[in-house]
């Protein structure tokens, strides 16, 4: 009964973020120079046909955008939020959720598989390098983690294009051999999709792996140093056993908690990532909707549905944590 | 003897208790940040990235612009001065003399080649480009805020070289000099990341300390306005606020604009530490104290609050800056950012993303090194100022 009030609590949480994150999305998107029914006249100008200033008003009539902002804000809201529907692109005249349709799926993907790598690596390594009392490695350590801070993505990938153009002669980019580009779902696509995606996850991981062991690492020897693990140690437990079964399972909470502003950290890169590789998902799309031709339907939908999965995936880990650790339902219920 | 030895002993270790006790807040952090080598290291690389980043136009001997390309040398070798060669040593540098040539051979198109017979000197404190040192040129739209000085007009720089050009770091596709670029890029990329900096810490103090001071309603209301602009991801937001700048501004005033954004949106994180930080202190016995004496919320404030997490901020903003700065480079590389004659770090590194500069002139990566330096001494220097402004970090270990 209590775990149902929390999780009914939660959502609604969630609900209204959402709701204000689309606020300011749409608020965004509002203040591009230029609306969508000059955008769509612009594209018959280029065909040669005159345009006028009725012409535009009656586009925009059609396209309701002669509504207060308000109204506008909530048709669109209403529509994402009832039927999914994100409207027509601006200048590709199709319907977004087409446009989208497996792509989105592909960016998430790629950005959780990414952000999974990350922490396979970062938890074990992170606790024992909070344990190991080695001067020499951790300091290496922590200069390579640093490292992946420092070193930006965009250069990183860089880099391994012109090695693997040097040393194999493929230089790695896109997500499908040519064949299979247009080819519809098949086993034979996902093995060519998967023998090319490892490289934008591992990118997309190197960093956050970076930030995800230091956060391991801080959390770890700050709970070593507490008093229950001195008492378990009275108790004679040692070695493995006693790092795994007491400090790691607090040390973990906070990470699980942290879980969503990290795909936040992720999803940052994709877009810059996407363009070196020339992958064709959706964070190439937003830049190209933002960057070249100002597609605001275009962009505020993909924005919209990345901070969507960010403000689940923090649900989802609320939802977790509660489950392991009772002290947080009382924090959110507030009693 | 051993006794008289024993009390100078005594008298040593009471000295060093005073000066431990009596010192100030300045003192023991600067003492416990001396103590950390990786922190030191990085302090001084930052220190001379900085001072180059100040002198750029000093130690650079072209103009970074297009008016200081060399166009008989484009996509030049970097030129590193020798001392000696097979015709034996000279004290002073020297670079070997290029000679343009179109003959039969080279299929009548100019080549350049070099001439190990002829030697061309160093030469310090030359004559060059002119330019203005402290010089702020402002362009906004609209006219009041316009703002010239104008400084000091100099024309001395750290070196030249008798003829022709010399270019330590090569040239890229136009003959600009690389190593002139990559010189006024830290200055610029340090100037977005400080002018962001500096609006985001503003936003930050003034929602995180209303939230974290009030506390109730209007802290949980902050609260989930501050979560939700943390949970858009910041670059497709730096994009969509970056693909309002109108592309005919000019670009100092898109630089202006750029750092402005940057500002608007690296607020949160900071905020909801400063939030979190007021919401422990205000509940502390001091304060409490403070109030019971009949101090003003203004003076407790000021006084109490204030001073007790004045640490945590300039460590907090140490630590994001390289994010401000890496945000920039991001946003420059894809084309939204900066863009020439503005040299940011970004916008260097643009050029590598051709194929052909990629494959065939890769000292344009020269300016990713002074990058990385750039902010691995920021995280370093960061996580020093940390360690040392924590009374507690002695006792733990």
């Amino acid at each position: 009964m209590q775990f149902a009030h929390f999780v009914l609590t939660r959502a609604g949480m969630a609900i209204v973020t959402l709701l204000l994150v689309s606020f300011i999305v749409f608020s965004l998107m509002e203040m591009v120079p230029g609306n969508c029914a000059e955008r769509y006249l612009a594209y018959k100008n280029t065909q040669g046909q005159g345009i006028t200033v009725e012409d535009i008003e009656a586009e925009e009539k059609r396209l309701g955008l002669d509504r207060p902002f308000l109204v506008r804000w909530g048709s669109w809201i209403g529509n994402v939020f009832v039927r999914g529907d994100f409207g027509e692109s601006c200048i590709l005249r199709v319907r977004i959720n087409e446009l989208l349709g497996t792509k989105i799926w592909i960016s998430l993907g790629i950005c959780f598989v990414a952000l999974l790598f990350a922490y396979l690596i970062a938890i074990p390594v992170g606790i024992v390098s909070a344990t190991a009392n080695n001067p020499l490695a951790n300091n290496a350590l922590r200069f390579v983690s640093y490292l992946g801070l420092a070193m930006p993505n965009f250069l990183l990938a860089l880099m391994i294009m012109l090695f693997s153009t040097m040393v194999f002669g493929d230089s790695l980019t896109g997500l499908f051999s040519k064949e299979y580009r247009d080819a519809p779902w098949s086993l034979g696509k996902l093995m060519d999709f998967l023998s090319r995606a490892w490289l934008p996850i591992v990118i997309l991981g190197w960093s956050a792996t970076a930030f995800a062991l230091q956060t391991v690492r801080a959390l770890m020897s700050d709970e070593l140093g507490k008093l229950y693990v001195t008492a378990a140690r009275a108790r004679g437990m040692y070695g493995r056993r006693l790092l795994w079964r007491y400090p790691a399972r607090h040390a973990l909470g906070p990470i699980i908690n942290s879980l969503g502003f990290d795909l936040n950290r992720v999803f940052n890169e994709l877009p810059i990532v996407a363009v070196i590789l020339t992958l064709t998902e959706a964070g190439a799309l937003l830049l190209e909707a933002l960057a070249r031709s100002n597609d605001q339907q275009l962009a505020g939908a993909i924005i919209f549905m990345l901070t969507a999965a960010i403000v689940a995936l923090n649900f989802f880990t609320d939802l977790l944590l509660s489950i392991i650790d009772p002290r947080m339902r009382r924090s959110v219920m507030g009693g | 003897m051993s006794e008289a030895s024993a009390t100078a002993q005594a008298l040593a270790d009471q000295r060093l208790k005073e000066a431990y006790f009596t010192a100030s807040q300045t003192q023991l952090v600067w003492t416990r940040f001396r103590r950390q080598r990786a922190a030191m290291v990085a302090g001084a690389v930052l220190v001379v990235l900085v001072l180059m980043g100040l002198a750029a136009p000093f130690l650079s001997p072209y103009d970074p612009t297009i008016a200081g390309r060399d166009k008989d040398y484009q996509f030049g070798a970097p030129q590193i001065p020798m001392f000696c060669d097979h015709n034996g040593c000279s004290l002073r540098p020297f670079l070997h003399t290029l000679e343009r040539t179109r003959s039969i051979e080279t299929n009548f198109r100019w080549v350049t080649k070099v001439n190990p017979e002829k030697r061309r000197y160093v030469r310090f404190f030359v004559e060059g480009w002119t330019y203005h040192l402290f010089s702020v040129e402002l362009d906004l739209p609209g006219r009041a805020f316009d703002l010239r000085l104008r400084g000091i007009e100099l024309r001395t720089h750290l070196f030249g070289i008798d003829e022709g050009g010399i270019h330590l770091f090569g040239t890229d596709s136009a003959g600009k000099d690389i190593f002139s670029r990559t010189l006024h890029a830290i200055w610029t990329s340090l100037a977005v990341g400080t002018i962001g900096m500096l609006i985001s810490f503003f936003l930050a103090l003034i929602i995180g300390g209303v939230s974290g001071y009030f506390g109730g309603y209007i802290d949980g209301l902050l609260q989930m306005i501050t979560d939700a602009v943390r949970t858009v991801p910041t670059i497709p937001l730096f994009m969509a606020l970056a693909a309002f700048v109108p592309p005919e501004w000019s670009a100092e005033t898109r630089f202006f604009f750029i750092s402005i954004i940057l500002g608007l949106v690296g607020w949160p994180t900071l905020a909801r530490r400063i939030r979190t930080h007021l919401l422990t202190e205000r509940n502390q016995e001091y304060v409490l104290a403070a109030q019971l004496c009949g101090a003003s919320s203004g003076h407790v404030i000021r006084r109490h609050l204030l001073p007790s997490f004045t640490s945590y901020i300039i460590v907090d903003l140490v630590i994001s800056f390289p994010y401000m700065v890496l945000s920039e480079t991001a946003l420059s590389f894809i084309g939204l950012g900066l863009k020439e004659p503005v040299n940011s770090l970004g916008v260097l590194l643009q050029a590598v993303t051709n194929a052909d500069v990629l494959l065939n002139y890769q000292w344009h990566f020269i300016p990713a090194l002074f990058f990385i330096a750039l902010v691995l001494a920021f995280v370093f220097v960061g996580d020093g100022l940390r360690d040392a402004a924590d009374p507690y970090s002695e006792q733990h270990r």
